[in-house]
């Protein structure tokens, strides 16, 4: 070791590998160079953005959100006035989405399911009209299939003439209206509710309790019967208690009737036309997707758990349920999830035939208000339905996925 | 004297009438179990029905006229039109850029030799053929336009004939040509200055089939290397790469195509001086190419996850460098992996070029409903969302089919 070495300090005296083909300094040098590059284009369009804003006098700023919207929204699960203000505006539009979100993965992964199973039929028709299904509906774009609903809705008969069944289903153009349940007042309604959800957790309990002993003593003790009698028992007392105290059954059925010469529908519950149409193309449209996935989920359960669990003597149905079902659950579920993802996206299409969702109600709103700050709400809003929708999927994939 | 014995002569039975033949296959197929019975007769009345309703709607009931009407306008939307072309004819130059595409099938038919390749080519061609013998409602359709058409059976031939008797017979080739198609037909679609017959027409012109196909061949091509380096990025062990890219597709994933493509004509022209040159469908088909390379990278990044580490080990362990093995052993195999994938988000990226009527360029579905809302085809709105559906259809199913025979002649899963 020399001398000079000491008084010079080491990076100039650095024999190892030469700069130029480290691997770790090339690699902070690509990182740093990648974020500067990242950073000075975002910088370069917020600046040019600014200037835009300042130039042309761009109306910005989050102040909007407190003014009244003064513009009537077709249709809105919440109660919504004209005067109320754009942020309560743009919840309603939310729960609008979700809504539709929520009730289209429910029936879009049924109704999915159901065609899955048929196309992996032993019956030659079900499993061709599965196929045919789901290959002609998941190859046509969605935007196509709601304005082809769109019209056939727009065909119906008007509500005065509207097709009836029984006086408690009206289907029209204007949507469906069915009889529905509406609560008498709000304390025993309110009450009953309590009461009925406890029946359920009490019918569980039941069915929990007898399936154990009937797995461990071997006697048949009917869980399923129990519970439900135990669930239906609570609730039909709870049902006769509240009548007496308060006079009246805390529910009582309305049924739709047409009110008026232009056929408004009064009573019972109503799916309005632009709503139906976005929830029949969004499930149709999603459940042959998801068809596609359970078949291939089924599929890749090895053969030998379907033939071990019928040599057990289990029915085709409950080797299905119990055996080759809940192994499938696994490949299916993660793609499951982007097609929730998918769905709640699409419903943002909802405006073209009639729904003011998020994305209808927001687009509206920039002709009175700062569109890049609705743009921005809007982003943040999709996003954190998606994580949303991601959180729920992992949770359950990690609950579901092989222990140990 | 011993007893003869006496071997029963063996006369073979013909298997039971009910296990072959067309009641065989009936038996096994409709009717092995009484549920199987009910839900044979159930499906098969079911089936029926819509059919005898549906094909008495289709040759009876429905009213065709609009379809006819609107003709080639499908094709190219009002790029012909006096607006978009005045005082000449500019249909020649969508229908030379057919005859590329179909010059290019021809040279895969001839790489490929036979098969899907063959039926692919021969159906373009005889489809784009046929048009030549259409009825077209569209004015200035004169006899070169019709001949232009009837070229796409000898470009066809050419392209086949150059790919099996010159040195061009080589996949690369044909990547070359399909590249410099594409690029051409941008050219010509777009024109000139001052090329007399190449008069620049402006892209909100750009309408049809035509725009629907430029912008789903345009993303498709760069979703798939954008989307790559996106999976390795976010594979990658650089933090910051990982976090741009983990970002990116996320945000792009996150929100609806047509929030994005709103976006990109409103917002976007804000970030850019004034004067710089823009083009909204540009921007649309940047928006397209990005919200679809963020998935795109999802599924790859999905192949490389399911790849074995040993593979990636031993090519290290062979000394190849780390881009290498990336490029030479894990991307090959993650990506015939997820082959279907892939096809399948090309033909979410080809649907979705159905929602650019959002930012009002009128591409077929918005040609389509621009026709219906005329008071004369008001009630023809079924006739024309059917015919538009099987249009895309058509080209979906052949994607998936195209798919599943790349995915065999591959032989994924069979190892």
């Amino acid at each position: 070791m020399l001398n000079s070495d000491k008084t010079l300090p080491r990076i100039l005296t650095y024999q190892g590998i030469p700069v130029w083909r480290h691997a770790q300094i090339l690699q902070w040098a690509a990182q740093i160079a990648s974020a500067i590059l990242v950073v000075a284009l975002v910088m370069w369009f917020f600046g040019n953005m600014a200037f835009a804003i300042e130039d042309r006098e761009i109306p910005f700023g989050f102040s909007f959100l407190a003014r009244e919207y003064q513009t009537p929204i077709g249709e809105h699960v919440l109660p919504y006035e004209s005067s109320d203000s754009f942020l309560y505006a743009l919840i309603v539009a939310s729960t609008n989405t979700v809504v539709v979100a929520v009730a289209g993965v429910i029936l879009a992964t049924l109704l999915g399911i159901f065609i899955g199973v048929c196309r992996l039929s032993p019956n030659w028709i079900v499993s061709k009209l599965a196929t045919v299904y789901i290959e002609f509906f998941r190859n046509v774009p969605l935007i196509i299939q709601l304005f082809f609903w769109f019209y056939i809705i727009l065909a119906l008969p008007t509500v005065r003439d509207a097709y009836v069944i029984l006086d408690w289903l009206y289907i029209s153009n204007a949507g469906i209206s069915f009889a529905a349940p509406l609560a008498g007042g709000i304390a025993p309604a309110v009450v009953w509710l309590a009461a009925a959800v406890a029946a359920v957790v009490a019918g569980v309990l039941v069915h929990h309790r007898l399936a154990r002993r009937e797995e461990e003593t071997g006697r048949p003790s009917y869980p399923f019967v129990f519970g439900c009698v135990a669930t239906v028992g609570i609730a039909a007392i709870a049902w006769l208690v509240l009548s007496g105290i308060f006079g009246e059954s805390p529910f009582s059925i309305s049924t739709p009737a047409p009110q008026g010469r232009f056929g408004r529908i009064d009573g019972g519950a109503t799916i309005r036309a632009g709503m139906l149409v976005l929830l029949v193309g969004l499930v149709i449209y999603t459940s042959s997707f998801i068809a596609e996935l359970v078949r291939a989920g089924i599929q890749s359960v090895g053969r030998g758990q379907t033939e071990a669990a019928r040599a057990l003597g289990l029915s085709p149905m409950n080797t299905l349920r119990q055996v080759t079902f809940p192994q499938a659950l696994r490949v299916i579920i993660p793609p499951w999830i982007s097609q929730c993802l998918n769905l709640t996206k699409n419903s943002s299409l909802g405006g073209v035939v009639g729904y003011t969702d998020l994305f209808n109600v927001a687009v509206t709103m920039t002709q009175t208000a700062p569109a890049i700050n609705i743009f921005l709400m809007l982003m943040a809003a999709y996003l954190a339905m998606s994580l949303t929708w991601s959180l729920i999927g992992n949770l359950y994939n990690r609950h579901i996925g092989f222990t140990g | 004297m011993a007893a003869e014995t006496q071997t029963p002569t063996a006369t073979v039975l013909p298997p039971p009438r009910t296990e072959v033949g067309v009641i065989g296959w009936m038996h096994a197929n409709l009717f092995s179990s009484r549920l199987n019975s009910v839900l044979t007769v159930v499906s098969g009345a079911l089936t029926l029905v819509i059919l005898w309703y549906g094909l008495r709607w289709i040759f009876g009931t429905a009213d065709w006229t609009v379809v006819k009407t609107v003709g080639g306008l499908f094709l190219i939307g009002s790029y012909n039109t006096e607006l978009a072309c005045p005082g000449q004819n500019c249909f020649w130059r969508p229908q030379a850029s057919l005859l590329m595409v179909t010059a290019l099938l021809g040279m895969i038919w001839g790489i490929m030799g036979g098969g899907v390749a063959r039926r692919i080519a021969l159906l373009a061609a005889v489809v784009a053929a046929l048009f030549a013998f259409l009825p077209y409602s569209l004015e200035r359709m004169g006899w070169d336009v019709r001949i232009l058409l009837l070229a796409n059976l000898p470009a066809t031939g050419i392209g086949w004939a150059l790919a099996r008797y010159t040195p061009l017979g080589q996949a690369k080739w044909a990547v070359v040509w399909g590249v410099a198609a594409f690029l051409i037909t941008l050219v010509l679609m777009r024109g000139i200055p001052n090329v007399p017959g190449l008069q620049p027409v402006s892209v909100v012109y750009w309408g049809g089939l035509t725009l629907n196909l430029i912008l789903a061949v345009g993303g498709i091509s760069l979703s798939l290397p954008i989307g790559i380096a996106l999976a390795l990025g976010r594979r990658s062990n650089l933090p910051v790469v990982k976090l741009l890219c983990v970002v990116f597709i996320e945000v792009f994933r996150g929100v609806p195509l047509i929030t994005l493509l709103f976006m990109s004509q409103t917002l976007v022209p804000l970030a850019f001086p004034e004067d710089f040159p823009q083009n909204s469908l540009f921007r649309a088909a940047v928006v397209i190419t990005m919200f679809s390379s963020a998935y795109m990278a999802e599924n790859i990044r999905g192949g490389l996850q399911a790849l074995h580490p040993g593979q990636a080990e031993a090519a290290r362990a062979l000394g190849l460098p780390g881009w290498q093995t990336t490029l030479l052993i894990s991307l090959p195999q993650a990506i015939r992996n997820v082959i279907p994938a892939i096809v399948g988000q090309f033909i979410a990226l080809f649907k979705d070029t159905s929602l650019v009527y959002i930012i009002g360029m009128v591409d077929i579905v918005e040609m389509g409903r621009v026709f219906i809302s005329r008071p004369e085809y008001l009630g023809s709105a079924k006739e024309m969302f059917v015919f538009l559906a099987i249009v895309f259809w058509v080209f979906c199913y052949g994607m998936s089919y195209i798919s599943r025979r790349i995915e065999i002649h591959l032989g994924v899963g069979q190892r």
